[in-house]
């Protein structure tokens, strides 16, 4: 297959799996090669440890598939980086072309003829009657995904049982599927309807690992489960066959009737509108039912319907960047239902085109409009859109390029989409559609296949567009808007042929290995953000280390070196921020999206955290002491966390986006962001003021001042050599970007490359290893050369409000060590020192030990986090006690599923889980979460002794 | 496999070689896979117990007498306590029972105790003699090693007796049969810190 040709040579050693689809963009090469790699409705390259894999999912329906291996060993590194950064760029340049836009009465009067002329030279002909209003191209921007994202109250029903799942199914045509929680496997599974009676349901069991979600024995891993899912409804990979939605879901016209849909949740598949639902082909595509939706139409539906605005992170959803593999959304657009050629909706006008900008200024506010005004917010309003109008059409023009109309159609095209430019050359898209049975297809491969590159490149401009308005600080909205446009695009170019071909800037390609990074496997410690949008979201002049993860060797990259930004400016830059959507991790998206959550006071958690954000605003000082107001903070932060967990407010469910075993930590950290960014400066106030007016504030001041005068021998430092004053100074400038930050995980994070900053000045002094002897005494040291009074608060601030499951680790050591040091330097001045701190240190210690580990105690087996004990209680044998392992979000459902396994018994209908504390005896009811209420027992100030007895439940106990 | 976090914390006088001890232990079978630490007063290392893995959380302590009254911020929430003195110094083995006493009063309850006698390798100038040691370790029912960091004598068997003593999470035979008072479930380990 020549077209893998290309795809072969693009091979590269990555360190971490990677997708790329680079193939369509190959302006120079042969066009049979491009025609072919229209072919693929999407392209998977992973690299395993030796091999590169390609495989190729074919819109051909005759060769479906082409998988490809490939030693890495030889291959040519680079190659692949090289293509795709001189096709990028080179589509750029084409895209930044100024746009001379048209005078709009010429448009106007044009537009009949030329939505004339598009109808004619579409191969077929349009449904008599069914002018295109923009529907069909709207009714397919629902993708799979945007549908799939809508029902997941329908298929998404990690709850329910197997026999449950399979009563469900069972009515179902083969395809059919539910994803649920296996509890036995503890991990989520697709229930798939077989096509056969003996064995009705089969489950695949979904792995989920480091943020990918994937079907077990398949090497393709997706962003969250809803790719992953929305994938195998167009591929079968590893199942027998392909997914299949429910009618009612995959002929939904909008987004109101899958909504409607959606309401019924489980009771869905009880409903009429479950079981009218005809059985068809697998895999085939629907052309009957699209037909019929066609015929459905009602004269309202003929009417332009205006999209629903969508939140920022609901059109990130839709896209399909992030892991793995780079599906082409707008595939899984074409190719749920009915191909579009068929309808005339393809031959969309310009004037439908137009109309359709103008319902986007005004069914949504207006978009962002960063510097210069007028392109960008075009581009931005392209990007969103992604509707397939311009790109159809102007993949059309060629053919009738001889016509006047036609050039006129195709110079409008192009100026108004800005189409690559290798695509105004006479592609042999008609040649490959005489020759070929499969045209409709391969159109909508090319569609696709263009609308990605158009996606992609669109975020590559974006990006640089970015920079450059940090530069052109003073644009205006005033002025020749061409002139402008033509001067601001060539900077941009350069920009990005700079950054895209030179190694040695890495801007670009950073960010666009974002998403690979994040599949790459994390380390427990905490770690940096290197996101844009973190930086500027921090308000700050952000020194580069601050978001470097603590592999602390690392020596500074300052790619950020630009990110001292006027402040003005940094709301544009803000606005720009949305760009990165798509290249974020998942883990991103997760936080982004609850942090937008936070900030809507239309939900119930919104009205939460703005209340409490506002209350802490405004009564910052109302708590008696530091301590006690971050305790609050932290208490709040805990139970959001639990709250959002347990509450079905966040839609798409958590579950389906984040791996189980991480979504505690994405939750940890948008509480960060939430909570803690807002109030951050409310409580460093608050603690100062407390400080002040105790007189702490005082005292510590003269303690430090007299504990800067000491040598380090008088600080308990023997052997080794203490940093310079050039060292210190460095150490203090490290201590001052920790007190930016509100995260305490990050401060964490440059306390700990403080420590390191010291240890490899003693290292290089003597080249031995250091213990605690050495090294507690030589931070105090330099504590007290810092002569930083606040970093007591500092100190305070991260103690209490780190996340408990990481104060055991390294950052919780020396974060102890920390505090220890400067409870040392507080109580300098005491003659007795020792005794003094042991009495009232120790007093502290104790109280705070046991709040943080109320929480989390360590040594007790069955209170870690995944860990349950459970006692079976028995009339002839007394208690028996096991640990389970059982996840957090397990039911007592599951929970009792598992006892009736370990215990061995015979008659689990008759037993239930009950919660037994001093007073009381609860049965718990099935659907909730045993670990949650352990959790929730635990973090108690006062913890009560209780157990989770397994127990025989009388029929009068209910 | 389960991976279990344990903390561990290490006290004894200063210089009697607590940090050796533990470099040691961490350094002989190096793994790769491991992210180091930044130095080494925080040390991790995972080893193989029964049907699950076990990563020491290794927390040095400074021994100095000023520092003493930090200690309890390093061994509250340890899972086990390695106490190290000296065999050719006495005065660390006193220490070495203030220690015991002020776990005993204020560690964690179900701490599990190791009291190791470091620089076995410097027998002929001993001053502790290994029977008060060893006699002392029993009565207060602790792990009881004498060990040579620089010879490398004694110090992987003295974490693995610490893994056996931590208490199994499940599984095991003796477990399931394992009578279950209606009372806070003390681990199967005897271990007092008295």
């Amino acid at each position: 297959m020549p077209g893998l040709a290309s795809l072969q040579k693009s091979s590269l050693r990555f360190q971490a799996p990677v997708i790329c689809v680079s193939v369509c963009a190959e302006g120079e090469r042969q066009d049979t090669e491009l025609l072919c790699a229209f072919k693929f409705r999407c392209v998977f390259v992973w690299v395993t440890r030796a091999k590169l894999n390609i495989r190729a999912v074919s819109c051909l329906p005759t060769e479906p598939c082409v998988s490809l291996e490939r030693d890495t060993g030889r291959a040519r590194k680079l190659d692949l980086i090289d293509t795709f950064s001189s096709e990028i760029s080179e589509l750029k340049q084409e895209m930044v072309q100024p746009a001379r836009e048209p005078e709009t009465e010429i448009l106007q009067g044009l537009e009949g003829e030329v939505s004339g002329l598009f109808l004619r030279s579409t191969a077929c002909a349009g449904m008599p009657g069914v002018r295109d209003s923009g529907y069909d191209s709207l009714r397919r921007r629902m993708s799979i995904l945007d549908r799939l994202m809508q029902t997941h109250s329908i298929w998404l029903l990690l709850s329910i049982s197997e026999e449950e799942a399979r009563r469900v199914l069972q009515l179902q045509p083969a395809g059919t599927f539910v994803v649920r929680r296996c509890p036995k496997l503890q991990k989520k599974v697709i229930s798939l309807r077989m096509d056969n009676d003996i064995c009705p349901v089969r489950n695949f069991p979904v792995k989920e690992s480091q943020y990918t979600f994937s079907l077990e024995g398949s090497g393709i891993s997706f962003a969250d489960l809803f790719r992953l899912v929305a994938f195998c409804c167009i591929s079968r990979d590893v199942l027998p066959f392909t997914l299949k939605l429910p009618e009612a879901i995959s002929a939904a016209k909008t987004p109101t009737d899958l909504e409607q849909v959606a309401q019924l949740g489980k009771g869905f598949w009880d409903s009429d509108l479950c079981s009218t639902w005809k059985l068809s082909a697998i895999g085939e595509p629907v052309l009957e039912s699209s037909q019929q939706t066609l015929k459905q139409f009602s004269p309202e539906q003929s009417v332009p319907w205006i999209p629903r605005t969508r939140t920022p992170s609901q059109l990130e959803c839709s896209q399909s960047n992030g892991a793995l593999c780079f599906i082409n959304p707008l595939f899984l657009q074409i190719h749920q239902t009915n191909p579009s050629p068929k309808n005339p909706g393809t031959s969309t006008s310009l004037g439908n085109k137009e109309l359709q900008e103008n319902r986007e200024s005004t069914s949504r506010s207006p978009p962002p409009r960063p510097p210069p005004p007028r392109f960008s917010s075009r581009r931005s309003a392209i990007r969103r859109q992604k509707t397939m109008p311009e790109t159809v059409s102007w993949i059309k023009t060629p053919q009738d390029k001889s016509s006047l109309l036609g050039w006129l159609g195709h110079s409008m095209n192009s100026l108004s989409s800005s189409p690559p430019k290798i695509f105004s050359k006479p592609i042999p898209v008609p040649l490959s559609q005489s020759k070929n049975s499969s045209t409709l297809l391969d159109a909508d491969g090319i569609r696709c296949q263009m609308a990605l590159d158009d996606h992609t490149i669109d975020e590559a401009v974006s990006w640089s567009l970015a920079k450059v308005s940090m530069r052109n600080s003073n644009a205006t909205e005033n002025g020749n808007p061409a002139d402008e446009h033509s001067s601001i695009g060539r900077e941009r170019l350069s920009d990005i042929s700079i950054s895209t071909s030179s190694s040695d800037s890495l801007d670009f390609t950073h960010s666009f290995s974002l998403p690979v990074e994040a599949s790459s496997p994390g380390t427990d410690r905490p770690t940096g953000d290197s996101s844009l949008d973190e930086e500027e979201d921090d308000g700050i002049n952000v020194e580069s280390d601050q978001e470097a993860p603590p592999p602390l060797k690392s020596k500074k990259q300052h790619n950020a070196g630009t990110f001292v930004l006027p402040r003005a400016l940094r709301g544009r830059l803000r606005k720009m921020s949305g760009v990165f959507n798509s290249l974020m991790t998942p883990e991103k998206r997760a936080i982004r999206k609850i942090v937008e959550q936070s900030r809507d006071k239309g939900t119930y958690f919104g009205c939460l955290v703005q209340d409490y954000v506002s209350f802490l605003q405004e009564n910052g000082g109302c708590h008696t002491s530091g301590s006690d107001l971050l305790q609050t903070l932290r208490q709040f932060m805990t139970q959001m966390k639990s709250y959002l967990l347990q509450s079905s407010e966040l839609d798409p469910p958590i579950e389906s986006l984040i791996p189980e075993d991480q979504i505690d930590q994405v939750m940890e950290k948008a509480m960060h962001k939430c909570v803690l960014k807002p109030l951050k400066p409310v409580i460093e106030a608050a603690l100062q003021d407390l400080q002040v007016s105790s007189g702490t504030w005082q005292q510590l001041k003269e303690n430090l001042v007299l504990a800067k005068t000491k040598q380090p021998q008088e600080m308990g430092v023997e052997g080794a050599f203490p940093p310079d004053s050039v060292a210190i100074e460095k150490i203090r400038h490290k201590f001052q970007n920790m007190c930016k930050m509100y995260s305490p995980e990050k401060k964490v994070s440059l306390l700990l490359i403080v420590c390191k900053l010291i240890y490899t000045i003693m290292e290089n002094n003597s080249g031995r290893m250091y213990g605690a002897d050495d090294f507690l005494p030589m931070l105090t040291y330099v504590m007290a050369q810092c002569d930083m009074p606040h970093l007591d608060n500092e100190i305070e601030y991260m103690m209490e409000l780190l996340d408990p499951s990481l104060l055991n680790g390294e950052g919780g050591y020396y974060l102890t060590s920390a505090y220890g040091a400067m409870s040392l330097i507080k109580n300098f001045q005491e003659d007795q020192a020792a005794r003094v701190l042991s009495s009232e240190t120790r007093n502290t210690l104790h109280q705070w030990h046991r709040r943080r580990t109320a929480q989390r105690t360590t040594p007790s087996v069955d209170d870690f986090q995944n860990y349950l004990r459970v006692a079976l209680q028995d009339a002839s044998n007394g208690c028996t006690a096991k640990t389970l392992q059982v996840q957090p979000y397990a039911t007592t459902e599951d929970v009792c599923q598992i006892c009736a396994e370990r215990f061995k018994v015979s008659d689990p209908e008759n037993y239930s889980l009950f919660l037994l504390t001093d007073e009381t005896t609860q049965q718990l009811t099935p659907d909730t979460h045993p670990q949650r209420i352990k959790a929730e027992l635990h973090s108690r100030p006062q913890p009560q002794p209780f157990y989770f007895v397994y127990v025989k439940s009388k029929p009068q106990i209910d | 496999m389960a991976i279990r976090e344990l903390k561990v914390c290490l006290l004894g006088d200063t210089g009697v070689g607590k940090s050796s001890i533990v470099c040691r232990f961490v350094q002989d079978h190096f793994d790769h896979n491991i992210s180091p630490t930044i130095g080494a007063s925080f040390l991790t290392k995972t080893v193989p117990c029964g049907n699950e893995l076990h990563k020491f959380l290794i927390w040095d302590t400074a021994g100095q007498e000023r520092f003493h009254s930090l200690a309890p911020m390093y061994y509250r929430g340890s899972a086990a306590a390695v106490i190290v003195y000296d065999i050719t110094k006495l005065d660390s083995f006193q220490m070495l029972k203030k220690w015991v006493k002020e776990l005993k009063e204020h560690g964690p309850e179900d701490i599990v105790v190791a009291i190791a006698g470091n620089k076995h390798d410097l027998g002929d100038i001993r001053e502790v003699p290994t029977k008060e040691a060893k006699d002392f370790a029993e009565s207060i029912a602790a792990i009881f090693m004498e060990t040579s960091a620089r010879n490398a004598v004694n110090i992987e068997e003295l974490f693995q007796k610490i893994s056996r003593q931590i208490p199994q999470l499940e599984g095991t035979d003796a477990e399931s049969n394992e009578s279950f008072k209606l009372t806070r479930q003390t681990p199967p380990s005897t271990k007092r810190c008295c």
